[in-house]
């Protein structure tokens, strides 16, 4: 059974941004959401954490429908985003940003530990800025901390927004490895994408245009499609 | 090194500023302004604190603030004739609490998606409806309020009386201070706090409720303004329907931009300064020729001031 299955996911802000989509993601995959900018990508992985109330349609987590729950639910579920724009607490150190992402499992010191030391290990460099603000971290390693937060509250479904925006393509490369690793490690990741790099590492591309899914693909048809055509071709 | 020094920068001009300040009133023999607005600048503190507390969390400044203070000093005044005084002390700070819960309940809450101008008048008018209900349950008439401490010799700096229930304020402020500050840098729930004042998605994302840190950030603003009101208030002997929207709610509110607004320690050490500049108002000679109430005067100017030089108030980052 898929972990995540969408059904004629509808969602608008006052006018509708998705038309009606529909699309799973197996346990244990990574999938990849391609598309230019306003092709509703945010708003997908944004309804699926429970941050926009979807007009109709389903999301299915674990055979469970969740949508239209509030994020504080959905975290203790195992969805966590990673949102656009990485958000990090500013004035909070690293170690602090961690402890918040660690909210919904408090009450198990132990664990956090652990999932600390885990994050630690995924980017070293954050153990070693762990009492510096996390506004004075540079763009990488905000963004290596927001998906480490995102990572503290154990998810089972890990989605991010955009992360390679504004990153070197060097230090890009380093952040999709590690994300592959953390897929690895059990955790489903759906990572919102603009940068063609990451399809190594993705065993699922979804690409959408206009609020609608023009393309999904598993496996060997990813990595040999010409996407970079098909999702930035046409007329636009 | 270098480091410590800059995360610790608004502390070491804080402190620099209150010292210079500190040593031109006793080389100029004002020192008596400095103890006496030491002392009411406490008060004014503690209700800066709540009102940056609130605007850290709801991002709105509460006219509201005062009120909590005034209807807890009426609570202590009826409690005082049924029981014991500290009994009743406790009891008014519960009432404020109560008070500032449902405030959130009923007016902040509803108006949580609304713009934050609305949400402003709301409080004003909390503030209205608590002055009126005043005047409803008693009179506009002042009424005598008791002291937690009655003696006035004890201590004495430089040559001036402190009373015990001065001394008791400023304690009672450099607690508070310090376990504010502790809860907002060691506990989950004030980290939680100051992470929704700057990122409330990504709050959320983590899976905290931010309506629900509201109510509760408004209970501790509620009961800051209860301690000062109950504190501050009997040195003067009475009180009156909307006293502390009258006395104290524009001084902590210049006490809150000069610290920046947002700064938990630049508002406890604004309403230190606040406090002492309008103390040497009422005494300096420099201002002797100025007729009417010269300290409401300059603290209207420092606030023109602050605002017009220094938005971000003086320890505030540049670009808050």
């Amino acid at each position: 059974m898929a972990l995540l299955e969408i059904e004629e996911l509808r969602v608008g802000y006052g006018f509708p941004v998705l038309m009606g989509i529909s699309f799973e993601v197996e346990e244990g995959e990574t999938a990849v959401l391609f598309g230019l900018n306003g092709a509703g990508k945010t708003t997908t992985v944004a309804s699926i954490a429970g941050l926009l109330k979807p007009d109709s349609g389903v999301i299915r987590f674990d055979g469970e429908d969740v949508a239209g729950r509030p994020p504080t639910k959905l975290v203790s579920k195992g969805i966590s985003l990673v949102p656009e724009g990485r958000r990090v607490f500013p004035a909070l150190s690293v170690g602090n940003n961690l402890r918040l992402g660690a909210w919904s499992r408090r009450r198990h010191r132990n664990e956090i530990d652990e999932r600390r030391q885990l994050v630690f290990d995924y980017f070293p460099r954050l153990a070693e800025r762990a009492d510096q603000a996390a506004g004075t971290l540079s763009g990488g390693e905000q963004q290596m901390l927001a998906i480490g937060r995102a990572l503290m509250c154990k998810p089972r479904l890990l989605l991010i927004d955009e992360a390679s925006l504004g990153l070197s393509p060097a230090l890009a490369k380093t952040v999709f490895q590690v994300v592959k690793r953390i897929n690895e490690d059990g955790v489903t990741v759906v990572i919102v994408e603009q940068n063609v790099g990451v399809l190594p590492y993705a065993d699922r591309a979804l690409i959408m245009e206009k609020g609608t899914l023009i393309f999904s693909g598993v496996g060997d048809e990813i990595q040999h499609a010409n996407l970079r055509e098909t999702y930035l071709g046409g007329d636009h | 090194m270098l480091d410590v020094l800059r995360a610790r920068a608004d502390w070491i001009v804080g402190l620099a500023l209150a010292v210079a300040l500190a040593v031109l009133l006793i080389a100029t023999g004002e020192e008596k302004a400095l103890v006496i607005g030491t002392t009411t600048g406490s008060a004014y503190g503690m209700v800066a604190l709540g009102l940056v507390l609130v605007y850290k969390s709801s991002g709105v400044f509460n006219f509201a603030q005062g009120e909590f203070g005034t209807v807890a000093l009426y609570a202590l005044y009826m409690l005082d004739f049924e029981v014991n005084y500290w009994l009743a002390l406790l009891g008014a700070v519960v009432v404020a609490a109560m008070m500032g819960f449902l405030t959130e309940r009923i007016v902040v809450r509803p108006l949580f998606e609304a713009p934050r101008v609305i949400l402003l008048v709301a409080t004003a008018g909390v503030a209205l409806l608590a002055i009126g209900v005043q005047i409803w349950f008693g009179d506009a008439q002042g009424k005598p309020i008791a002291k937690g401490f009655d003696r006035v010799d004890r201590v004495k700096v430089f040559g001036v009386q402190v009373p015990d229930q001065q001394l008791w304020l400023i304690a009672m402020l450099a607690v508070l201070a310090i376990v504010l500050g502790l809860f907002f840098t060691r506990t989950n729930l004030g980290l939680a706090i100051v992470g929704a004042s700057q990122e409330p998605t990504a709050t959320e994302l983590v899976g905290i409720s931010v309506r629900r840190l509201s109510s509760f950030v408004w209970v501790v603003a509620a009961v800051l303004g209860a301690f000062a009101a109950l504190i501050a208030v009997p040195n003067g002997g009475s009180f009156a329907p909307g006293i502390m929207t009258t006395s104290f709610l524009i001084p902590a509110f210049t006490a809150a931009v000069l610290g920046g607004m947002t700064s938990l320690p630049g508002a406890f050490l604004g309403g230190v300064l606040i406090g002492i500049v309008q103390s040497v108002a009422t005494t300096a000679p420099l201002f002797e020729d100025i007729p009417g109430t010269k300290e409401t005067l300059v603290v209207f100017v420092v606030l023109l001031v602050v605002l017009v030089i220094r938005p971000q108030g003086l320890l505030g980052k540049g670009s808050a």
